[in-house]
């Protein structure tokens, strides 16, 4: 591994300075991908700035809105009572997130920023319409998750930002949701992933949200489905409908992991098993 | 440029000067001598690099030295006892057979104990589940998975 200073700033008024004065540095946080892609030589940082001890990067506020700060590890998500109970969907794809090992240490705005197009937060928080604030020195923004991804590895953060909390309004009281996930063992990355979020007003569906991993540039909000269904009751014959839809909005790729025929035929399989799990 | 850190590593404290890039493995295993944790993939997928973090286990091939600093680290070498007897869980691997080549066995012992420390009674599926990071090429896991099982017998038995 290739020389490069690292440091250990403790607040965030440290961290723009660091940044500023060390050109070429990178952000870490976990670093579960990070560290990976130094090992591999697909980057060669000149120094590292550990976003991990700065208090106010940390934390999660269930509330009115919820508030996840980015340095929060797969763990602590998946062991945090309030968020188990109030979004289930974000517990369940944390859950498949990598090894213990893994989920001990990667954290949820690393998951985001990486920008993988099967990051298993991203697809759950997609649907959950997450916000994700983005500060640097003199700026401070929300943006919806969903605008946030430009293409693989890539974001709408400006080099001096950082993603420091995601946000979260609570979900409606009759609203299930449901993430499901193809890999060959279950520590793979997702060859697809699917959330879907359904709100029904007695058979009539009121608010339905569909997004889906690894079959794109980005994790993808599928909005043309979304639209198809919002007001319809759900029948078989409309399910194929949707199936049918969403295998042609994606745009999956053929890699080491699957071909780009056997992941749209996946897509359409588990937006139809998520439709049958959430309709129960 | 290397950095004075100290922390607490199998009941220890220790201070070690270390560059920016080494990882906590490079560390151990270099100027701290531990050679009981091993290095495969060095990516954070075959865990054979597992050691035990402030309670948690996590891959120490991905993880920064300078992070270290403060914290409670547990390895292999943490586990036996001052008179050098093995610990419960290295005898039930031992018992069980479930060690061939053994690159694979401090980082399944070292998951298997930071499972059992959270989880004195833990279901196949949850064994099965906290093993997924560390991979086995000779025997398969059946006689690993019997290791932890009579591992956490004892461990009951003795507390």
């Amino acid at each position: 591994m290739r020389g490069f200073d690292y440091f250990k700033p403790r607040s965030l008024n440290e961290v723009w300075e660091l940044k500023e004065k060390t050109p070429g540095a990178r952000f870490i946080s976990g670093g579960t991908d990070l560290m990976v892609q130094i090992k591999n030589q697909e980057l060669c940082p000149k120094a590292l700035v550990s976003l991990r001890s700065i208090p106010e990067l940390t934390g999660v506020e269930v509330g009115e809105v919820t508030r996840i700060g980015a340095l929060t590890t797969i763990s602590d998500i998946i062991q945090h009572p309030s968020l188990r109970h109030k979004y289930p969907v974000l517990v369940e794809a944390a859950k498949s997130l990598g090894s213990v090992q893994i989920r001990n240490v990667a954290t949820i705005g690393g998951n985001l920023c990486n920008c993988s197009p099967c990051a298993d937060m991203a697809i759950p928080l997609l649907v959950l319409e997450a916000k994700v604030r983005l500060k640097s020195a003199k700026t401070s923004r929300e943006i919806p998750l969903n605008e946030f991804f430009l293409g693989p590895g890539e974001s709408c953060l400006a080099p001096d930002e950082i993603l420091t909390d995601i946000l979260l309004e609570p979900t409606q009281l009759n609203a299930k949701a449901t993430f499901l996930k193809k890999g060959r063992v279950k520590m793979d990355l997702a060859v697809v992933s699917v959330a879907l979020l359904l709100e029904t007003e007695g058979e009539r569906c009121c608010k339905v949200r569909l997004a889906v991993g690894s079959v794109a540039s980005v994790p993808l909000r599928l909005l043309k489905v979304e639209a198809l269904l919002e007001g319809a009751i759900i029948s078989k014959e409309l399910v194929i409908q949707v199936q049918q839809l969403a295998a042609d909005s994606i745009s999956p790729i053929t890699d080491v992991r699957a071909t780009k025929e056997y992941r749209r035929q996946i897509a359409s399989v588990l937006v139809r098993r998520a439709f049958e799990k959430v309709l129960g | 440029m290397k950095t004075e850190i100290s922390f607490i590593l199998n009941g220890s404290e220790v201070t070690v000067s270390v560059d920016g890039h080494s990882r906590l493995i490079d560390m151990l295993r270099g100027p701290l001598g531990q050679t009981g944790t091993k290095e495969g993939c060095g990516e954070g997928e075959c865990g054979a690099c597992t050691v035990i973090v402030d309670g948690r286990a996590i891959n120490s091939c991905l993880y920064p030295a300078l992070e270290a600093e403060g914290k409670n680290i547990t390895t292999i070498e943490g586990l036996q006892d001052l008179k050098n007897k093995l610990s419960a869980i290295q005898q039930a691997f031992v018992d069980c057979g479930a060690i061939q080549c053994g690159f694979c066995t401090p980082g399944m012992i070292i998951s298997a104990k930071a499972l059992l420390d959270s989880n004195p009674n833990p279901s196949d599926e949850e064994i099965r589940d906290a093993l997924l990071g560390n991979l086995c090429r000779c025997t398969g896991y059946v006689q690993i998975v019997e290791a932890v099982k009579q591992a956490a017998i004892k461990l009951k038995d003795t507390s």
